[in-house]
């Protein structure tokens, strides 16, 4: 059974990228503009991680982690926070509110499947 | 995660049933405390055993830890693949090597 | 869409490899162990599965892997090539191209029988290797018997070793360790792994939700420490991993120190630069000084000793660093210390200093005549400055004579073999300095006295011995600066000159008169003049006399001269003095008519009037009496056609140059004068009788005058008229 990895941004190319990158790696991915978006979708599906962008319109990155890891069948879920290199500042908000893994944008889709591979196998 | 109980000539076989993981971990650990109090032979029937990660990992090896230190038997039977992947992975076949275990992958 | 473009060029790119592969292998059947083709083929699999882990085309990295395994260890040696093994790796290329037309090309799966023959395909691959890249093994219990039975195969040990004692809420944060260490799995072969448990309490006191197991293990990977860091970058936060090298490693290590770039001075981003050590341990090194020196009170150790002391760099590989540091810090304390500029650009430099002071004596003169005595006192400021630049100026081409000292090592060495003596050169004063121009012409007079010195000077090991020396002979090469020249001198510890049989050859070669009394440095110095000796004469006279002359002749074009010094059975030195540079000439300045010339002061003997008598008698005859010796002549005024007519007074500056005497009939006498050389142009390349030109005070050109040339010309005229008269 493949394993589900959740990508919120709102760029649509993007998230494309993404998702052809983890899919050919044998991942099932569910799409999600926002972070209120996302915490629609969830919708009590098993999900075994979350790459999330910071900033989002309606809800930005931060507060929607912050948001999953009140949910009890999310709490331990890994996120990886899609960072820039200015934002230290916003990494830290990230790891604090949960979000212990990064990738720095912009990434090379290799990349993107090195982060996910640390954290969970297809 | 279900573990259902089976008294069998004086032994107690746990079926454990769903994911072995950090989520039901808390449930896991008092159900095993539980029955360790109770019997003096477990079997833990690992067949139904979905996933496992290392927290559920951690708890087996502590149930079998906590076995050998009440003088207590705890087996571990029909390891499912998810559970031999991390037995494996970890490289503790030994201490969760039961004969049943080489049965369990086809 | 770009995915797929760049998914079509690794399609074609493996069937390309693959075919080179296949290619290769049925050559290797009829050659086999070519280094080479292996290697080839090696790399081939390499990029198909380094690139096929790009487009997560994990069935074909999977299957390359161990493809990829196995040609290492054909690399390698340790498993040999038969027609058993070709033909497996030409199913393997068969497969991998299956695995590139269906899992690449469509994206689909193998079916469930292609599936299980490239298993079958890789159980054989296995089944090839050693236990440790085996570790993807099926069974867990098998798995164990094969790393027990890992030894013969592999290296023994030569693994690295990683301990990891994950950070207690690691399980919370969503990360496990299992990921990490199949991850880890991916850049390299997890040989052992042991887990730690000793610090997981009792079931009851367990909070589940953290984690308590440690992770030792040995891991066998061709990445380097960065890379294997990179694996925990999520899980550094509160994780303590230690990374130790592959035992084999060390000695790369030290290697790579050895040919570090030297851009850095830091020991730890030396150490990071060699991928001995990573950011991070860095940081946790300097973090931990910190703390080290807050507890000890103010000192903080040294960031090498508290690298080894925590096991993050081992000791010999710090001590290489540390050499390596001092190297770099040597290295660039030189460079501050100096900087490279062509040779070119200074005597263009040197040049312009030479104009600088023709203008300013020039505006001096003018200033001197307008009266005006404030533009007057400006401009002799002006002057005091250009001349302390002309000075800066010459001493930038001012080298050490060291490099040119230390070349002699090398000559020392294979002559001493040569002539079957233990010579040793000893160098002293090799800091002192002189002009570039020197030093480069100074290399052949030194090799003639070096060479002559341990081929003639310095006697057999057996002689040495029986006249109470040490049978290693000495050579000593040396240099300092003496009142405005510099003196090098040529030493040996041999048996010295033995006055008696120069005095005697020189006698016989009527070089000196037989009644002559000499002191002992007047016969010394003998063996300096043209036509003492021959070579085979000179061999038994213990030493000296090949081409002395020569040498001397050498050090005079230098404006330099030589002088030897001996005490019999003890040794001998020659010290040669020269001017500190070229570029600068102590002159006696003269004069004809309006015209100046100058004689280099070292080769004027003396000056006398030319007598009334002489005058006349000049006008016949080249040459005047000179206390009984005939003086042969040169007038400037006829060599360089001046116009202007005589004076009332003429004089004669009698000069010697290469053991000849002879005279130049000037107008007047003007004096010492030191000054810079301006070579002459190339329109007056050919002028005969002149070396260079310099500038007056007045800022009026003098000529130097040539005095090698214009003595042999007035011994040469002189000749000519004598037989002319006889």
């Amino acid at each position: 059974m493949a394993k589900t990895i959740m990508v919120v941004d709102d760029s649509a190319s993007l998230r494309q990228v993404v998702s052809i990158a983890l899919k050919g790696a044998g991942f099932d991915i569910i799409e999600a503009c926002d972070g209120k978006d996302g915490l629609s979708k969830i919708n009590g599906q098993k999900i075994h991680l979350i790459i999330s962008d910071v900033n989002m319109p309606n809800m930005d990155g931060i507060t929607f982690v912050q948001e999953v890891k009140k949910l009890a069948n999310y709490k331990f879920t890994p996120i990886i926070m899609l960072t820039t290199e200015s934002q230290e500042a916003k990494k830290q908000a990230g790891q604090a509110a949960g979000a212990k893994a990064w990738v720095v944008k912009p990434f090379q889709p290799a990349q993107m499947l090195a982060a996910v591979s640390k954290l969970i196998m297809p | 995660m279900h573990i259902d109980a089976q008294q069998e000539n004086g032994i107690c076989r746990l079926q454990m049933e769903g994911e072995l993981t950090i989520y039901h971990s808390l449930e896991i650990r008092d159900g095993l405390m539980g029955h360790l109090a109770a019997n003096t032979e477990i079997e833990l029937d690992l067949s139904g055993v979905t996933e496992m990660d290392t927290a559920g990992f951690q708890l087996l090896l502590a149930a079998k830890r906590e076995g050998t230190r009440l003088g207590k038997a705890v087996r571990f039977v029909s390891h499912s693949q998810a559970a031999l992947e991390v037995i494996d992975l970890y490289n503790m076949a030994a201490q969760f090597g039961d004969p049943l275990l080489l049965s369990a992958r086809q | 869409m770009g995915m797929d473009q760049a998914l079509q060029t690794y399609i074609e790119e493996s069937r390309g490899l693959l075919d080179e592969m296949e290619g290769i292998l049925l050559r290797l059947e009829s050659e086999p162990q070519e280094e080479e083709t292996v290697n080839a083929m090696f790399r081939a699999a390499h990029t198909i599965k380094g690139s096929a882990g790009l487009f997560g085309l994990d069935a074909i990295v999977a299957f390359t892997h161990v493809v990829e395994n196995v040609l290492d260890e054909v690399r390698g040696g340790t498993l040999a090539v038969n027609g058993e093994l070709v033909e497996l790796l030409l199913k393997c290329s068969d497969h991998i191209g299956l695995l590139i037309t269906v899992v690449a090309e469509t994206g689909e799966a193998l079916d469930a029988e292609q599936a299980a023959a490239g298993e079958a395909i890789a159980a054989a691959l296995r089944s090839l290797l050693g236990g440790a890249a085996a570790a993807d093994a099926a069974m867990p219990a098998v798995h164990e018997a094969r790393l027990a039975a890992s030894g013969g195969g592999l290296l023994e040990g030569d693994y690295w070793h990683l301990s990891l004692v994950f950070g207690r809420d690691v399980l919370k944060n969503g990360m496990d360790p299992i990921s990490f260490i199949r991850y880890l799995s991916t850049i390299g072969d997890i040989v052992s792994l042991r887990v730690d448990d000793s610090e997981l309490p009792e079931l009851n006191a367990i909070d589940p939700e953290s984690c308590y197991l440690s992770f030792s293990i040995e891991f066998k990977s061709e990445a380097d420490k960065k890379t294997i860091e990179d694996v925990f970058e999520f899980v550094r936060e509160g994780c303590k991993l230690r990374i130790f090298p592959p035992p084999s490693h060390l000695a790369a290590f030290v290697d790579r120190l050895e040919h570090a770039s030297g851009n850095t001075d830091m020991l730890g981003q030396l150490l990071i630069e060699a991928g001995i050590l990573t950011g991070h341990e860095l940081e946790d090194a300097l973090a931990s000084q910190e703390s080290m020196a807050a507890v000890c009170g103010g000192a903080k150790p040294p960031i090498g000793e508290v690298l080894v002391n925590e096991g993050v760099v081992q000791k010999e590989v710090m001590d290489a660093a540390l050499e390596k540091q001092r190297q770099i810090r040597d290295h660039k304390a030189q460079e501050a210390k100096f900087i490279r500029v062509s040779a070119e650009k200074l005597d263009e430099l040197i040049n312009l200093v030479g104009e600088l002071v023709i203008a300013g004596a020039g505006a001096s003169l003018l200033a001197q005549r307008s009266g005006d005595a404030a533009l007057h006192e400006s401009t002799s400021v002006v002057s005091g400055l250009v001349e302390e630049i002309r000075d800066g100026a010459l001493k930038l081409r001012m080298v050490e004579i060291g490099e040119t000292f230390n070349r002699f090592q090398r000559v020392v060495r294979d002559v001493s073999k040569e002539l079957g003596k233990d010579i040793g050169l000893e160098i002293g004063g090799a800091e002192t300095e002189l002009d570039k121009t020197v030093v480069e012409k100074i290399g052949d007079p030194l090799m003639h006295l070096v060479r002559n010195a341990m081929d003639h000077g310095i006697e057999p090991a057996a002689a040495r011995v029986a006249a109470g020396k040490p049978a290693k002979g000495s050579l000593r090469l040396n240099a300092y600066h003496d009142s405005g020249s510099i003196v090098i001198e040529v030493a040996d510890d041999g048996g010295g000159l033995k006055k008696e049989r120069i005095l005697k050859k020189a006698i016989e070669r009527g070089i000196v008169n037989p009644g002559q009394s000499l002191s002992d440095n007047e016969i010394y110095n003998l063996v300096f003049e043209a036509g003492f000796s021959t070579a085979d004469q000179v061999t038994n006279l213990s030493g000296r006399g090949v081409g002395m002359d020569v040498v001397k002749r050498n050090i005079q074009a230098l404006r330099g001269s030589v002088d030897i010094e001996s005490a019999e059975g003890r040794g001998t030195t020659v010290r040669i003095r020269l001017p500190l540079t070229l570029a600068i000439i102590d002159g006696f300045l003269v004069g004809v008519g309006k015209s100046a010339f100058v004689v280099p002061l070292d080769m004027v003997l003396e000056c006398i009037e030319l007598s009334e008598a002489d005058r006349k008698a000049a006008d016949t005859r080249n040459y005047v009496n000179l206390r009984g010796e005939v003086l042969p002549f040169v007038r400037l005024r006829d060599q360089f056609e001046v116009k202007a007519a005589a004076g009332k007074r003429e004089n004669i500056v009698v000069v010697q140059y290469g053991g000849q005497k002879a005279g130049f009939v000037v107008d007047e006498l003007m004096g010492e004068f030191q000054t810079v050389i301006k070579p002459l142009g190339n329109v007056f390349r050919n002028l005969r009788g002149i070396s260079g030109s310099t500038i007056l005070g007045t800022g009026e050109v003098a000529l130097i005058l040539d005095v090698p040339t214009l003595v042999q010309l007035a011994v040469a005229r002189d000749e000519q008229l004598a037989m002319h008269g006889a």
